[in-house]
């Protein structure tokens, strides 16, 4: 309470903002799609929460400006896949692709892992996208230091069975999808680099203190993709979606470490693994529930997640009557049911009645409300960063310490799902 | 900003206490007049519906080495008049935070109450109750407070749950949550299955609705893996800034306490500790996490890792687990496929759980710890920290 700074107020009205615009259709998972792709090694800095900047080595799309995670590359299953890599920083850089097979190299110069680019020079990899799923890419040029500098980033291959699937599978279709890019970042280790003091780097003694989700950290993940205020960090990791709907959640660990990643709200089912989907033949599910997922360095998990509130023992719409009636005068009023929600539980009002206002600490996405698009009375500057009553969500990791930034708490590995009252949310295209 | 709420903070603060601090705690409890969050004499307690009522406060823990710990956690008031509740929840934060039990399909209510930080009174933190895992829940009773609310010292919130799938989850203040957390607000909570009574496959107890007693048990033990850090809670003690970036936890333990008071089987619990002017504090390590059985008897331990930091790594030497469920959910494909599975180490993350069976074992004293080897100590003493002993008879 007493550490929520006004700029990450304002943030989260800018999250409010995409929901009031008609008609935008919100693209669920930003990227550039192939097959071809040209990718620039080259510097800039990243902003984290608490206004610091860190000094990066990252991939850029073609001419544009570095960013961190690298452009997310969609491609579908089958395709003939070139990436071409031209190489603006002082070190050779290449590029390698964990769960795809075939990759060659042309041109460059031989590297340990393939062929780099050196400096002010390129390479050009190819390979047939063979496995539809979530993959990620980075340097294999000493990695051990290039990841951590910022040269990492998510490769999504689509499977030939249609656009709202996750794999050749019935069941991973899906409404909407998200990316979760899992970091963390020791800056010490940026400052070397950005001073040229590579012989005083260390890389078996970083220390990260500063974690990031889609290269932001929280609560900067919540602001728009393509915000300008963060010019190098362009990819939101706010999840949007409507009750019953299935988000499927593409998980990526692109740092050094493991990370506990806790979705609150719901289970979620882990249907995939590093690409392959959790089946043993074709008919024997090997897939998991779960509340956290622990994702390692270099691994994805693909999982489902949904919600409906169903069985909760009360009506989380609040509906009435035109009367105001509630329980069954006001079923019998002929309300009607709405997305998710139980016939069971249908009109049953909250069964415990809140605290006097004076004895309570307003979150600022409070509505005033307890129910699912509703407002209520809020004492002055407080809430009413949640206009249209959305229930939100806090998806984080489990480590707890890793939901700070250099010491400052709330920041970090964190952000939030939307779940947004029925009928404001376009059909994701 | 943040000037300005906390004199409005301290202004509101006074005025509760102004008026009378009791006033403001309530219990919301259907059947229960007095507010003690349980029924006697007249009262009638309703079909299906269980009560519980805890505080958030602060306390003190010793650690197994002897060292005292500064903790926030919750106390267990359900049965505490109303009106003595204040007085009795001061400094009386227990570690863990106060196991909670409850099955398939009651309705719950948790009334959680706070008071004021008695070692740290220029701090006003709300708490909240995070129902860790809760499936389809709402942000009003999910305790996450920048979605909800938090309930100020001098109060009362009531939670109302409708009791969801069997299974083991795990609870704690997500105010703050870093902070707070490693401070020591979690506790264990898990959900009996609706098919607990009937009798199948020869248990009449089990961890899920399996159908076939494949997840039967006889006895059953929550194992809680949680960390301290001592330089945080010692910092927390003298108003000092917070280590957020240097947190590691070196005191790790299983339901609040370091091997070997992890077997300490007293029932009035460990010797209450030292506090910093001298007195005794009170009882604040009431469970031990020594697990005993018969050899022909099959455990369930249900184990939740609520770290702060480290992902930990256990092992029975001479048992083999089986591992029939994760994160409160049976280990089955979505077509049924059984994915139960033998191992001899199970890790968890922060925020993951499991039930895993041990049984039948033939007589002996076995030893339940962390593989890494680093976490077996009580900060600087050796042969300590995340450790129980097994013992079947």
């Amino acid at each position: 309470m007493k550490r929520i700074t006004e700029k990450r107020l304002i943030l989260m009205v800018s999250v409010i903002t995409m929901l009031l615009l008609p008609g935008v259709l919100v693209a669920a998972i930003p990227g550039i799609t192939g097959p071809d792709f040209s990718l620039t090694a080259k510097t800039g800095t990243v902003v984290v929460d608490d206004g610091s900047n860190i000094f990066m080595w990252g991939f850029a799309n073609g001419t544009g400006s570095m960013q961190y995670p690298a452009p997310t590359l969609i491609v579908t299953e089958g395709q003939l896949v070139t990436v071409s890599l031209t190489n603006q920083l002082p070190v050779n850089v290449s590029i390698v692709f964990p769960g795809q097979t075939g990759v060659t190299a042309t041109g460059g110069v031989p590297g340990l892992l393939t062929n780099d680019a050196a400096p002010g020079g390129t390479v050009t990899y190819t390979f047939t996208a063979g496995q539809p799923g979530t993959y990620t890419y980075y340097s294999g040029t000493q990695p051990e230091l290039q990841v951590e500098m910022g040269l990492v980033g998510a490769l999504i291959i689509r499977p030939l069975q249609g656009p709202k699937y996750a794999y050749n599978d019935a069941a991973t279709v899906f409404d909407r999808e998200y990316l979760f890019v899992l970091s963390e970042m020791d800056p010490p280790i940026h400052v070397k680099v950005q001073q040229g003091k590579f012989d005083e780097i260390d890389n078996s003694e970083a220390y990260p203190v500063a974690w990031f989700m889609n290269g932001r950290a929280g609560m900067d993940t919540v602001a728009a993709n393509n915000d300008p205020i963060f010019p190098h960090q362009p990819y939101a990791a706010l999840a949007l979606m409507q009750p019953g709907e299935r988000v499927l959640v593409r998980m990526v660990g692109a740092g050094r470490d493991l990370h506990p990643f806790h979705l609150h709200g719901n289970h979620h089912r882990v249907i995939a693994k590093d690409g392959r989907l959790l089946k043993s033949g074709l008919t024997t599910d090997l897939s998991e529930g779960a509340f956290t997922t622990s994702v390692g360095p270099g691994q994805t998990f693909d999982a489902i997640w949904s919600w409906t509130g169903a069985n909760m023992g009360w009506d989380f719409y609040g509906h009435k009557g035109p009367n105001g009636e509630i329980g069954q005068a006001c079923v019998d009023a002929g309300v009607a049911l709405q997305p998710g929600e139980s016939l069971a539980d249908h009109c049953k009002p909250i069964p415990v009645a809140p605290p006097d206002n004076k004895d309570m600490f307003f979150g600022p996405l409070y509505t005033g409300s307890p129910y699912l698009g509703g407002a209520g009375p809020l004492p002055p500057g407080e809430g009413g960063f949640n206009p249209y009553g959305a229930y939100p969500f806090m998806w984080h990791s489990h480590a707890e310490k890793e939901l700070t930034s250099y010491n400052v708490f709330p920041g970090g590995m964190l952000t939030w799902a939307l779940v947004v009252p029925p009928g404001l949310l376009q059909p994701e295209p | 900003m943040t000037k300005k709420l906390s004199i409005s903070f301290v202004l509101l603060l006074l005025l509760i206490m102004g008026t009378g601090s009791e006033a403001a705690l309530r219990v919301q409890c259907p059947g229960d007049t007095n507010q003690d969050a349980q029924w006697t004499g007249a009262e009638v307690q309703p079909a299906n519906t269980t009560c519980m009522h805890i505080v958030g406060s602060d306390g003190f823990a010793a650690m197994a080495d002897g060292y005292p710990q500064y903790i926030f956690s919750f106390s267990n008031m359900t049965g505490v008049p109303i009106d003595q509740v204040s007085d009795t929840a001061e400094l009386n934060a227990q570690s863990p935070a106060p196991q909670i039990k409850v099955r398939e399909g009651q309705d719950f209510y948790l009334t959680l109450s706070t008071v004021p930080m008695a070692m740290r009174p220029d701090l006003f933190d709300a708490h909240s109750v995070h129902w860790h895992g809760f499936p389809n829940a709402t942000p009003y009773f999910d305790g996450e407070p920048m979605a909800t609310v938090g309930i100020f010292p001098g109060a009362s919130f009531s939670f109302y749950y409708k009791v969801p799938d069997s299974g083991t989850y795990a609870y704690h203040c997500h105010v703050e949550a870093t902070e707070h957390m490693q401070m020591g607000m979690l506790g264990s909570l898990s959900v009996a299955p609706a098919q607990d009574g009937q009798s199948i496959g020869g248990f009449t107890q089990f961890a899920y609705n399996d159908g076939d007693g494949t997840t039967g048990y006889d006895v059953e033990y929550p194992i809680l893996i949680t960390g301290f850090d001592p330089d945080f809670h010692d910092a927390n003690l003298n108003v000092q800034p917070l280590p957020f970036a240097a947190m590691d936890d070196r005191y790790m333990m299983l339901n609040g306490r370091g091997y070997p008071d992890t077997i300490n089987t007293n029932p009035a619990g460990l010797t209450p500790p030292t506090r910093p002017d001298g007195t005794t504090g009170k009882v604040s390590q009431t469970v031990n996490a020594l697990i005993t059985a018969t050899s022909g008897q099959r455990v369930l331990l249900r184990i939740a890792n609520l770290s702060s930091v480290h992902f930990s790594t256990i092992t029975i030497p001479g048992i083999t687990m089986r591992v029939v469920g994760k994160d409160a959910k049976i280990l089955r494909g979505q077509d049924g496929t059984p994915l139960y599975y033998n191992t001899n180490t199970l890790t968890l993350g922060g925020g993951q759980t499991a039930e895993v069976l041990i049984g039948p074992v033939a007589t002996g004293t076995y030893f339940l710890h962390t593989t890494k080897h680093p976490e077996l100590s009580n900060r600087n003493e050796d042969f300590g920290g995340l450790m129980t002993e097994i013992v079947i008879q």
